[in-house]
């Protein structure tokens, strides 16, 4: 008796028609590089999945004016490799390029990156770090939310029942902002993040900070900006000090959040640093 | 369910429950063990198998989702006559395999890079190879088996 059935959507809106039907519970799949892992270590909850990775609505990566929709089925490999993102998302990009091996690439999706929203995730600090928005549907309706309210905590979004995440928008950033995105693992390749941080930043015309996003991964429970560094950054020349002092007061916001743990004496330090090369990068 | 795809070049179509991963079709239904198990949670590369063009990891992929797909294990890489073709020549010659189980995998990926960049240089080769865990060789024999692969081909066009 098999433990799950199997069926496939072709459209946005044939998912949705199988994700409501009230006959089961249904798991989207697209990459499988979460779902299967999960099914190998635990009793599914779900009788059926219905597998969106052919969808091809849910693929597309394309700018209308001054913003980007991509599509919540683009695999990491697919991102890394688009030229629209190599030249207004280089953070994404980048971090699609640290996900596990080629294999894991080819087939985790930045769709299916956010819905298991791990802490450690490495898709959705460059998803917070440029404003995007995620977009969900269900057969009742359309909302959006920015992926910083979606992801609720660790492994926990905001998706209702019978909504499929279909993409994300993201505006583009003002041009000529530099993005960076670092990580931290125990090795370069098929790690996990111990630590990450995505960073994008723009000067005026006077060499003053106008423009700067700082967003740690695997640091809090959920992602999102720091704003009291980027506060403390806008307006500012940036330099060696003042990048130092950056660092600094992205340590104490993490501490502000988490508190002081047994791995604090570690991360204290290495996201000082962390935030600290990526400004660099964004910045001087 | 029936699961109709390309394997190895050839149609098939093939019966098997829809909770099984690709891998456990390709090993227990098909008979194609040349595709190896090792972590099965995507972790080791042992698995390796072109789909659609692209290097996967066959214990992360459901046997239906290989409906309408074309893929390419192991068993599908030889030379016209059957016999071990120019990447698994230089494997022997390099001195790439010594347990052997990582190898299939390891061939299919140096075959899934060379797809998409015939000429790699050595960083490349690794980058390509992140997945596929190796305890015995140390990869330097490995990353050289391709390497002369690449470079051979590269003589014959």
């Amino acid at each position: 008796m098999p433990r799950f059935d199997y069926i496939r959507a072709q459209t946005i809106e044939q998912a949705l028609q199988l994700l409501a039907d009230p006959a089961h519970v249904s798991r989207p799949l697209a990459g499988g590089t979460d779902v299967l892992v999960l099914t190998r270590y635990e009793k599914p909850v779900f009788d059926r999945v219905v597998d969106i990775s052919r969808v091809a609505e849910m693929k597309v990566i394309e700018r209308q004016g001054d913003e980007i929709t991509i599509g919540a089925g683009v695999t990491f490999t697919e991102a890394a490799e688009n030229p629209l993102l190599q030249a207004v998302a280089g953070c994404l990009v980048e971090a699609s390029l640290t996900v596990g091996g080629p294999a894991i690439r080819n087939a985790g999706t930045l769709g299916g990156n956010t819905i298991n929203a791990a802490a450690c995730a490495d898709g959705v600090p460059p998803l917070v770090c440029l404003d995007a928005v995620a977009h969900l549907r269900s057969l009742i309706g359309a909302r959006s939310l920015p992926v910083s309210k979606f992801i609720q905590g660790a492994n926990r979004t905001g998706l209702q029942s019978g909504e499929l995440l279909t993409h994300f928008t993201v505006p583009v950033p003002p041009a000529g902002t530099r993005q960076a995105f670092i990580k931290l693992g125990r090795r370069n390749a098929q790690a996990i993040s111990r630590l990450s941080m995505a960073a994008a930043g723009h000067l005026d015309a006077a060499g003053r900070i106008d423009y700067v996003r700082l967003v740690p991964g695997a640091a809090m429970p959920s992602p999102r900006r720091i704003p009291e560094v980027e506060a403390f950054l806008l307006g500012q020349t940036p330099d060696d000090a003042l990048l130092a002092a950056a660092g600094q007061k992205t340590a104490e916001a993490m501490i502000a959040v988490t508190g002081r743990r047994w791995s604090t004496e570690y991360k204290e330090v290495a996201i000082q640093a962390l935030a600290e090369r990526a400004l660099r990068r964004a910045l001087l | 369910m029936l699961i109709e795809f390309t394997l190895n070049h050839k149609p098939i179509a093939v019966e098997a429950p829809p909770d099984i991963t690709l891998l456990d079709l390709l090993r227990d239904h098909l008979g194609l063990t040349g595709t190896k198990e090792g972590c099965s949670v995507g972790e080791c590369g042992a698995c390796s198998v072109i789909m659609d063009g692209r290097l996967i990891n066959s214990c992360l992929v459901l046997a239906p989702q290989a409906g309408g797909s074309e893929i390419i294990t192991v068993e599908g890489i030889h030379a016209p006559d059957g016999g071990p073709n120019d990447m698994q020549e230089n494997f022997i010659t390099y001195g790439a395999v010594q347990c052997g189980i990582c190898i299939p995998g390891m061939v299919v990926a140096g075959e899934a890079l060379l797809l998409h960049n015939p000429n790699p240089s050595r960083s490349e080769i690794r980058t390509a190879l992140a997945g596929n865990l190796c305890r015995c060789t140390g990869y330097q024999q490995i990353v050289d088996a391709i390497e002369a692969t690449a470079k051979g081909r590269q003589g014959n066009r």
